[in-house]
């Protein structure tokens, strides 16, 4: 036997013995499938405490019109949440929701929420096909932060993308369909969305049934959608998403809409309102890479061709400069007039045109099991203010979450973060599962 | 004249030794005795710190053909309700609050562990990897292996693989770059029922992550056919209707 033979086999055998010892103290190991046997109905949900301090930013536009009648210069105090979800199957039939309630105590003003986010009955007489009918929360869309294309959805909240939201009233179907070929699956979504003054009211214009759709394409290891939402309630709109791995650790992936005679009231420095009439194009793109030293990074460009100018932002600021420069703040009618506009969609994240969002995380680093920091960020492109937020995340103790948070924006007056209502912001969130 | 000769005689003895070992029916024989092509298991996964905690996942999971593979977490109940979905080069992670699947990438960790999402979504290795040498020890065959695109987790593998059973002991996961990522040790062989015996415990350590540990427990494993429709992003909200 050659001296690489016998080192080979002394490799081998003392892998089989490393291999053997290592069974006899396995006998600690123990898992039987039928411990987690299914049952026809399941339940869950998480329980949660945020204690939340904002420093407020007196003077700027936000400030003013979320307290029209003055604020301390802190708002602090505590929200409690319970979200339950559970799910009843019999054969092809099933029923679903998900519930949200939370309990708001701060020192200006106590709040409480019940809402049904999702409630839907199902019914799938074969795998490629499924109908349903109730309260259901589509996500469409890959953006992380926000999407151009979730046109039957409710919008994300960019400092917590990750959160369950409400649904809407729809009728919908699922068909899917695999080939063998560089096209793989085929799945479509039509949407039956309705909207009048018990269903849907939030949605848009009523008296309307409303029609979306979305195709979903495996096509060449690319996942691709196509959306459309019929000309009703809202505009009609057509959009595409896609996204793709280019490496093991490298994902791109894109939105574009289009939307056709959309309305957008503008407002001039002396209160004058007019609708706007365009179609706007918007489109986003991002990556997500995860480095050598387990840090992951998610880059987003967005561009909103329905947001508003630097002009058009500036004439509203102006606007609401000139009611709270009266003491007091009026006339009424312009008040009003400017909570709406703010409430609109002059006070809505991405409000402008370009914005870029960006976050870091770090796995365990120090070696601090289960313990991600992370820090984000959202420029706006076009007056260069911002907002970053640090956060660290603890996931140690089993099924429970802890995460706190700081957030501060950066901006003068008459930019975007700069005329937010708050500077600083802290939370702290202990949610438990079960 | 009697170097020619020497040189005709040492390629006939080679001939048959070649003629022998086929790296690649062995990979073959190796992925049909690990599982079934389509089959249905339950696995937990337990990462163990080297303070000695731990933290466990069970996972049920359904592979239809050589590289669709999809995954529901059951457990713990932070967890509960994930989905994982593999088809060939791709993965997705659904989770129920987010709403969608996002696209992940194999060397990424749904379960933040030394199992990256390649080993939790394990296809077969002959969807993955050509066999480009084999030597045969007394007790093992051990195969060298290299990824057949650019996109597979793992550049090389070295597979000690056990004479008898044809099923493997060791494996050892290599970069690009030569580093060795981590160690797969398969052990415990156990008979499932319906002719699979196999390895119903899988621990791998890695010198880049020193003193941790990562363990996988296989129970329930059998055969099982599964329509393709399954295996697709619309279905992923709905695959715990197909547990049994």
């Amino acid at each position: 036997m050659s001296r690489t033979a016998r080192w080979r086999r002394a490799i081998f055998v003392t892998l089989l013995l490393a291999t053997s010892t290592a069974l006899a103290a396995d006998e600690e190991y123990r898992f039987e499938a039928s411990e987690f046997a299914r049952t026809p109905y399941e339940i869950g949900g998480y329980a949660e405490a945020e204690p939340q301090y904002f420093r407020l930013n007196p003077g700027s536009a936000g400030y003013n019109l979320t307290y029209p009648d003055g604020a301390p210069g802190s708002v602090h105090g505590i929200t409690g949440t319970l979200e339950l979800y559970g799910k009843y199957t019999v054969d092809i039939a099933s029923v679903r929701f998900r519930a949200h309630s939370d309990v708001e105590r701060y020192n200006t003003g106590n709040d409480e929420n019940n809402k049904l986010y999702e409630g839907v009955f199902s019914l799938r007489p074969n795998p490629g096909f499924t109908v349903e009918a109730g309260k259901q929360a589509f996500q469409w869309g890959k953006g992380y932060a926000q999407t151009f294309v979730g046109f039957v959805q409710r919008p994300k909240d960019p400092d917590d993308p990750g959160l369950a939201r409400e649904g809407y009233t729809v009728a919908n179907a699922d068909l899917i369909r695999n080939f063998e070929g560089p096209l793989q699956t085929v799945a479509l979504t039509p949407v039956i969305l309705p909207v009048n003054s018990n269903v849907n009211s939030d949605y848009g214009s009523f008296g309307h049934t409303n029609f979306a759709a979305k195709l979903y394409l495996l096509y060449r290891d690319t996942d691709i959608d196509f959306m459309y939402l019929s000309k009703g309630s809202r505009p009609a709109r057509f959009g595409l998403d896609f996204s793709r791995n280019l490496a093991t650790n490298f994902e791109i992936h894109g939105e574009w809409a289009h939307i056709w005679n959309a309305q957008t009231s503008i407002v001039d420095s002396t209160g004058k309102v007019t609708m706007q009439v365009g179609s706007p194009t918007n489109y986003m793109g991002g990556l997500r890479y995860l480095s050598e030293r387990d840090t992951t990074y998610i880059v987003e460009y967005y561009h909103n061709g329905a947001g508003y100018n630097e002009e058009q932002i500036g004439d509203f600021y102006g606007f609401v400069d000139r009611i709270f420069g009266q003491v007091p703040p009026g006339p009424p009618n312009a008040l009003q007039s400017a909570l709406n506009l703010y409430q609109g969609g002059y006070g809505r994240p991405f409000a402008m045109r370009n914005y870029l969002y960006a976050q870091a995380s770090q796995k365990e680093p120090f070696n601090i099991l289960y313990f991600t920091p992370s820090v984000t960020t959202m420029v706006n492109l076009d007056d260069h203010s911002f907002q970053v937020f640090p956060e660290l995340l603890y996931t140690g103790v089993k099924n429970l979450e802890l995460r706190l948070r700081y957030f501060f924006v950066v901006g003068g007056t008459g930019t975007d973060f700069g005329e937010k209502p708050n500077s600083r912001r802290l939370d702290l969130r202990m949610r438990y599962y079960f | 004249m009697r170097t020619l000769l020497f040189l005709l005689l040492g390629c006939f003895l080679a001939l048959p030794v070649a003629a022998a070992v086929d790296g690649t029916q062995i990979l073959q024989k190796v992925d049909r005795n690990l599982e079934p092509e389509s089959y249905e298991s339950y696995r937990k996964l337990i990462d163990i710190q080297p303070d000695g905690s731990s933290k466990d996942y069970v996972l049920y999971t359904m592979k239809k053909g050589r590289d669709k593979i999809v995954a529901l977490f059951l457990a713990p109940a932070s967890d509960k309700g994930r989905v994982t979905l593999r088809i060939g080069d791709n993965m997705w992670l659904y989770i129920p609050d987010v709403g969608k699947p996002i696209r992940i990438t194999s060397l990424q960790s749904v379960t933040g562990s030394i199992f990256n999402n390649a080993d939790i979504l394990r296809v077969d290795y002959t969807a993955e990897y050509n066999v480009e040498g084999v030597e045969e020890h007394p007790d093992a065959y051990v195969l060298s292996l290299k990824a057949k695109t650019g996109e597979v987790a793992y550049d090389k593998l070295r597979m000690w693989v056990d004479k008898q059973q044809l099923l493997p002991a060791t494996i050892e996961c290599y970069a690009a770059s030569g580093l060795l990522i981590k160690t797969l040790h398969f052990k415990d062989v156990k008979d499932f029922g319906g002719g699979i015996k196999r390895p119903a415990t899988l621990e791998t350590d890695s010198p880049l992550h020193k003193g941790y540990k990562s363990v996988m427990l296989w129970s329930g494993l059998k055969k099982a056919a599964f329509p393709d429709e399954i295996f697709t992003l619309n279905y992923l909200p709905r695959i715990e209707d197909l547990r049994k």
